[in-house]
């Protein structure tokens, strides 16, 4: 994978291209464009249009970026091959409907705790399959998820099986009540943006260099002193941390929630998002879950043959474009120049390493 | 001058259109249910009863003034989608109801908005016990587990059958399939030998039936639906029990003789709707959905059209100028409505709907009112 760009040392300072502007201006100038996007831009269209459909569909598309950039932290980066996500989901998911509508916890408290315990599920799991390599992990993921996913329907006395649990609270933050769809989705955009960035800093750093070195080797990696087995379990904990925020803020957004949001073809849709937006990108993982959640939307007005179009669309994606729409190659470098998270060895040479 | 007559000219007709639309008022049915997805054929039929339902009405004149019109929405039977739906459907102004969705899951994903929102939701199937809990703002057509197995506890038992063991579908629905029908028996006395669950989409009723057939029940109570309705009767067959079989209404569906052929034969089910009904109503429904769609319609079909029939019925009632609001009031005084699945009505304080079911059995290969017990 094309992952190391050349080195700007080895360039004539002629060829080198003139700094448009200085890398804090720039790293600047698209952490605000995107702020505005989440915080500007969604909020006003809401607003102006009224419409509680855009705003039902921010919410979705917010904490589907979440469970598709932390997949794709495991899957893209660490490259284990997970298709048992959604069942994390699910257990972050019940676990804060089951503490704010058994216990009476705040939601301060049942966001962490469903992440905690998401990742706390994910680490048992992991201690166990770490030792499987490439489709052998992936096939006890899918078992792991089905499993998961069979309790939360046969678990009756515990999370009332297939009726599901009712009359989970809004969001609520120190008598600030998301009661509005506005206030909601912004709530859920925050989160959404900090776990982004947390996953941001981890990915876009040595410690992601480490996680790359163990995917494309890992005996390779081992011989460099890279303790192979940690990384992983690490990296499928952070995973399934975040994925149990995600079904946290689901549950707490759409106040009844049943096994049947965790199937495994929910598994695959965000598997879908990663490998669409590109394995290996951030900004793919976020791209794919926008494209995933809002093209079946668009395409409502054509009627039957939506889902045969939806399908087509992912078809061509990944003919078209078999690295994503955002190639894992060409987002390092661009967060590399546009965050200025890479070292410039001469004043607007290509980029290298980790700041 | 000119400009003057063209402005006259473009205001006129733009009057006219208005004074048009006025008169015609487009009011606006939502249609939530699966039309693609593992669960597109319940859709289906959905849509396929409701197009009919509808033509009848607009044609009946009983709505003066106004022409209703039904969207229809694919939720794939996924709560995520149908979210999704309920908002877009109460963006639009134009839509007052909201009829689905197909399960219980789906329908109360969607259901926690409308009743947020205020919108007046039936569902044609939605058996959950807690559905018409959500709010006033929910109605459904279908006779809940809880009034269905005491209702099956008596037959059988008016039968003399006395044990039964409980083969049930592991979802909402098949638990409270399980609670009305093992509390109503228990209450006239019967004895449960065992109840046994299986997963959604087990089609492998072997190990099952082994275990339930060595305690000898006088009969086996079904709570599924008619894929694996018609694969448990095969394989009853094949190990040679020869137990008598009861079911709940779900399984009654021409598919379910088509799969399981002979083996269905004696298969004991009420249900609320049977094509074979000489009523005037039934007949036409049944005619005109066999030359429309080439199939006999089944339970759900004749829900929708029931479900359709309830929905416009309100409408007709709270007239051209109908709301949300007046919609939902409509609806809520729905008293003994004629339809194919017995006269409805739906109850003052909960809402939900009692209807009067008809005893059916396998006979001959097809579905045939038994009289008597």
């Amino acid at each position: 994978m094309d992952v190391n760009v050349p080195d700007a040392r080895l360039m004539p300072a002629t060829l080198a291209p003139p700094a448009a502007f200085s890398g804090r201006g720039r790293r600047f100038a698209w952490t605000l464009l995107l702020l505005a996007v989440a915080f500007g831009a969604v909020p006003a269209a809401i607003v102006g249009t009224g419409s509680s459909y855009l705003a039902q569909i921010a919410i979705t598309t917010m904490i589907f970026v979440i469970l598709s950039a932390s997949l794709n932290h495991v899957t893209g980066t660490a490259g284990l091959l997970s298709i048992g996500h959604a069942a994390f989901y699910g257990i972050g998911a019940y676990a804060a409907a089951l503490l704010s509508t058994k216990l009476g916890l705040p939601f301060i408290v049942t966001l962490p705790a469903a992440g905690l315990i998401a990742a706390l599920f994910g680490f048992l799991v992991a201690l166990p399959t770490m030792r499987l390599v490439s489709i052998y992990f992936a096939v006890a993921t899918l078992g792991i998820g089905e499993m998961i996913y069979v309790i939360l329907l046969n678990w009756v006395d515990f999370t009332r099986g297939p009726m599901g649990i009712r009359g989970i609270p809004p969001i609520e933050l120190f008598g600030w009540q998301a009661d509005t769809l506005l206030s909601r989705y912004l709530a859920v955009a925050v989160i959404a943006v900090a776990c982004v960035w947390v996953l941001h800093r981890l990915t876009h750093s040595y410690y992601g260099n480490a996680l790359r070195a163990l995917r494309e080797d890992d005996q390779c990696a081992d011989s460099m002193g890279i303790n192979v087995e940690r990384l992983k379990i690490e990296s499928f904990v952070v995973a399934t941390f975040f994925a149990g925020i995600a079904g946290a803020l689901l549950a707490h957004t759409s106040a009844y929630i049943a096994p049947d949001n965790f199937r495994f073809m929910e598994s695959i849709l965000i598997l879908a998002m990663v490998v669409v937006g590109g394995l290996g990108s951030l900004p793919g993982a976020v791209v794919g879950a926008l494209f995933m959640i809002v093209l079946p939307e668009a395409l409502r007005d054509i009627g039957d043959y939506r889902m045969i179009a939806v399908g087509a669309t992912m078809f061509l994606s990944i003919l078209l474009l078999p690295k994503g729409m955002l190639a894992e190659g060409t987002a390092l470098g661009f967060v590399r120049r546009s965050f200025s998270r890479g070292w410039a060895t001469i004043a607007g040479g290509t980029p290298v390493g980790w700041k | 001058m000119r400009k003057n007559a063209i402005l006259g000219a473009v205001l006129g007709a733009m009057l006219a259109t208005t004074a048009v639309q006025a008169a015609d008022r487009e009011i606006v049915i939502g249609y939530q249910a699966p039309l693609s997805g593992d669960r597109s054929q319940y859709g289906e039929m959905f849509r396929n009863a409701a197009q009919i339902k509808l033509e009848e009405f607009n044609a009946s004149g009983k709505l003066a003034g106004a022409k209703v019109a039904i969207t229809f929405e694919d939720s794939k039977d996924d709560p995520k989608e149908a979210r999704n739906i309920a908002h877009k459907f109460l963006d639009n102004s134009k839509i007052v109801g909201v009829i689905g969705d197909f399960s219980s899951t789906v329908s109360m994903a969607a259901g926690e908005i409308y009743a947020a929102e205020k919108m007046p939701q039936l569902s044609q199937t939605a058996s959950h016990p807690d559905f018409t809990k959500l709010s006033p703002w929910q109605f459904r057509n279908i006779t809940t587990q809880a009034f269905e197995g005491p209702y099956n506890a008596d037959w059988i038992i008016a039968a003399g059958k006395k044990t039964a063991a409980v083969i049930y579908i592991q979802n909402d629905w098949g638990i409270s399939a399980l609670d009305g029908f093992v509390s109503g028996f228990k209450a006239k006395g019967g004895k449960i030998t065992a109840t046994e669950a299986f997963n959604p989409g087990n089609r492998d009723f072997r190990s099952i039936l082994t275990k339930v057939a060595r305690q000898k029940p006088d009969v086996i109570y079904l709570a599924m639906f008619y894929e694996e309705g018609a694969a448990f009767a095969q394989q009853r067959e094949q190990l040679g029990i020869k137990i008598p079989l009861y079911g709940t209404s779900s399984l009654y569906s021409p598919k379910l003789i088509e799969l399981g052929r002979e083996s269905v034969e004696g298969l004991h089910l009420a249900t609320t709707f049977t094509p074979d009904n000489p009523d005037p109503a039934v007949q036409t429904f049944v005619k005109e959905y066999a030359a429309r769609f080439k199939s006999e319609p089944g339970m759900f079909a004749a829900q929708a059209y029931d479900a359709v029939g309830i929905m416009l019925d309100a409408v007709a009632k709270a007239g051209p100028s109908v709301t949300r609001e007046s919609l939902r009031d409509a609806l809520a005084a729905t008293t003994g409505y004629p339809g194919v699945t017995g006269a409805t009505s739906f109850d003052p304080v909960t809402r939900e709907p009692a209807k009067a079911l008809a005893k059916m059995m396998v006979k001959d290969g097809r579905f045939q009112v038994v009289t008597g017990p």
